[in-house]
């Protein structure tokens, strides 16, 4: 198990709060970035040496919306390799075979109740803890 | 003395031998006279028989004679007339006093007193027409010929063969009667007409056709058809057509025109090739629609459609994100209540915490209406995909995943059929028929059954429990959206006009029958 240098890009102030709050309640210390849209996102992805080890994508965002930025991501030599998990309320089977078709690690939708959501995060992080991790 | 004796003697013997000169004359005068006398009777009995034959002969003609011939005095009174005659006027039931006019055709009165005076001072009339009425009152018309009988070089009677020609001015008129019929058709129908020789001449056009263009008749009558209404790329198109004429092909197909006033329009032109008596193609005609509205409207339409589609797709999009939004804030109530709950664990009092779970329910519920809204939605979607599904199967699967209580069994009564249908949809129907089924359930052992009965032409389903059942009253509404008949937090009212959709999109049919207490059957109708 490996501590993970996660990139959330969530524009909900709550949902921010909710992922903080699992991650600090974890044993294992992941360090968390924050980007509240796209090209926020890209702006530290571009600025900065060290990629992030896991992405978390919010598909509803305003201007690039979360589809946009996985093609952004995708179509980038060096970008392209990150694990990107989407993490969103929409169930659209177009937006889930778009995902898939572009390519990503996950797909979890945000369930209503906190506890739900405290499981889902907890496995997901778990997952990612004990993968083995392309560095670029 | 003696001389006068001698003169006397000598005369005498003169005269007596002149006498007998004479005689001997007479003689034979008489002789010749009596063989002329014998020639004569001989040649007068042989004109006789010869007259006599003539007259047999003209008496057998004359009745023989196929056509109708009458004779008649100058007044018009008949002298004589044949059976053919007879039959020709039903003379045999005609008042005789009266003289022939009585067969007249009174409006021909006029032209029958002209007729005669000709007759009369020309002594012969050929080819005279006119309508007759027998005594049986029928109308008919005849042709004559007729000529003055002379005796002695004065007129005293006429004679006439007549005709009937009814059967011919019948004919004639029928004729005349049809080409008007065809004429009238072809000036008055909606399509336009034209007609050209293979100079691509036009020799006839129809009012239509006048319209359409907006060319009067004179204006087009001997002009290059091809060359004065089509636009520039389309008169190849006519040239080319009026070659295939030529060889004996017809066929549709569609140009565009600029009409006189510079119009452009879209015309639909079904040409053949016209012959002559030889067989020999000597043009062609054309039958021209406008279809300008008609194209008009179909590229409408097809707009039309793809606005749909696209608002459509618009739609189904707007729904998702309309959930989203909706759903965020609900998670982070919930997210927020659970924490305040975290942190005053040990402070809230047993009615505040009670409070706290009421409100998660509520957020629970309308979670759900957001989730079951979209669903709705989702099923509306045009595209519905239809395959061969085995319901049988569909069932058994379903079983494996619904939560069906203990004390609810859920059995399948009949073999259930294929049919064609959206398989997720017709998931969706039974999955919401079932489950409400096993939520409406209040009795100690709840049975569900799915039939289905085999008709003509469609299948007809049925899900029936032992449940508490649904007042009749409401058996109209319940299929309507958001209508919940229970106060469960779990039913949003939107299961049942999914249901009702679903069937709407296979054009089949959903009732049901119930009656409280004592359950529910619900049945539903498929195509084969």
């Amino acid at each position: 198990m490996r501590s993970l240098k996660i990139l959330l890009i969530e524009d909900d102030t709550i949902e921010v709060m909710k992922f903080n709050r699992v991650v600090d309640s974890l044993s294992l210390r992941h360090e968390v970035q924050i980007s509240q849209n796209a090209e926020e996102a890209l702006k530290y992805l571009n600025e900065n040496d060290t990629l992030p080890d896991l992405i978390l994508l919010d598909l509803n965002m305003p201007k690039i919306n979360g589809l946009e930025f996985l093609k952004l991501l995708k179509n980038d030599a060096r970008l392209r390799y990150m694990p990107t998990v989407i993490l969103t309320t929409s169930n659209n089977q177009r937006d889930l075979k778009q995902c898939y078709k572009l390519g990503i690690g996950g797909y979890l939708l945000k369930p209503l109740k906190y506890e739900d959501y405290i499981s889902k995060i907890e496995k997901l992080l778990a997952y990612w803890s004990i993968n083995e991790l392309i560095k670029v | 003395m003696v001389d006068e004796i001698q003169i006397l003697k000598r005369a005498l013997e003169r005269e007596r031998f002149s006498r007998k000169a004479a005689e001997e004359i007479l003689e034979e005068k008489s002789a010749e006279l009596y063989e002329a006398k014998r020639k004569l009777e001989e040649s007068h009995n042989e004109l006789l028989k010869l007259y006599g034959n003539a007259s047999s002969q003209l008496q057998g003609v004359f009745e023989n004679i196929v056509d109708p011939y009458v004779i008649m005095d100058l007044w018009g009174n008949p002298l004589k007339m044949n059976d053919a005659a007879i039959d020709l006027l039903d003379y045999e039931e005609a008042n005789k006093k009266d003289s022939l006019l009585q067969f007249v055709n009174p409006e021909d009165l006029e032209i029958v007193t002209a007729a005669f005076k000709t007759l009369i001072t020309k002594g012969s009339l050929t080819g005279f027409k006119l309508q007759l009425v027998t005594a049986k009152r029928l109308k008919k018309y005849v042709h004559i010929n007729c000529s003055i009988i002379y005796e002695d070089g004065v007129a005293v009677a006429a004679q006439g063969v007549l005709r009937d020609i009814t059967e011919e001015i019948n004919y004639q008129k029928r004729i005349e009667g049809e080409r008007e019929k065809y004429m009238n058709i072809i000036n008055n129908m909606n399509l336009g007409l034209l007609e050209v020789n293979i100079k691509d001449e036009v020799l006839f056009v129809n009012q239509r056709f006048c319209k359409i263009s907006g060319y009067s008749k004179e204006e087009l009558l001997g002009k290059q058809a091809g060359e004065l209404i089509p636009l520039s790329n389309d008169k190849e198109t006519i040239k080319q057509e009026n070659a295939n004429r030529l060889l004996g092909e017809s066929n549709s197909y569609e140009i565009k025109v600029l009409t006189k006033s510079g119009e452009l329009r879209n015309w639909l032109i079904s040409g053949a090739p016209n012959y002559n008596l030889k067989g020999e193609v000597i043009g062609s005609i054309g039958i021209h629609l406008d279809i300008t509205d008609f194209r008009l409207l179909q590229s409408e339409k097809e707009k039309l459609l793809i606005e749909l589609e696209k608002s459509n797709e618009e739609l189904n999009e707007y729904a998702h994100i309309v959930s989203h939004d909706l759903k965020s804030p609900l998670r982070s109530i919930n997210a927020l209540i659970s924490w305040i709950k975290e942190d005053n664990k040990d402070s809230f009092d047993h009615s505040t915490i009670k409070n706290f779970d009421l409100i998660e329910a509520t957020l629970e519920k309308m979670e759900q209406l957001i989730s079951n809204l979209l669903d709705y939605s989702s099923i509306g979607e045009n595209n519905i995909e239809r395959e061969m599904v085995d319901t049988n199967q569909l069932i058994k699967d379903l079983k494996k995943v619904l939560y069906v209580p203990k004390h609810i069994t859920v059995h399948i009564k009949d073999t259930l059929p294929t049919v064609y249908a959206d398989r997720i949809k017709l998931q969706q129907l039974f999955q919401n028929l079932i489950s409400n089924a096993v939520k409406f359930n209040n009795k100690n052992k709840g049975v569900i059954e799915i039939g289905c009965e085999e008709q003509k032409e469609r299948y007809q389903f049925s899900v029936s429990d032992n449940g508490i059942g649904i007042d009749p009253k409401y058996h109209e509404k319940i299929f309507k959206i958001f209508q919940s008949l229970s106060d469960d937090k779990e039913s949003s009212g939107i299961g049942l006009s999914i249901v009702k959709k679903v069937v709407d999109l296979h054009s089949g049919k959903i009732w049901l029958e119930s009656e409280l207490d004592k359950g529910s059957t619900f049945y539903f109708t498929m195509k084969k």
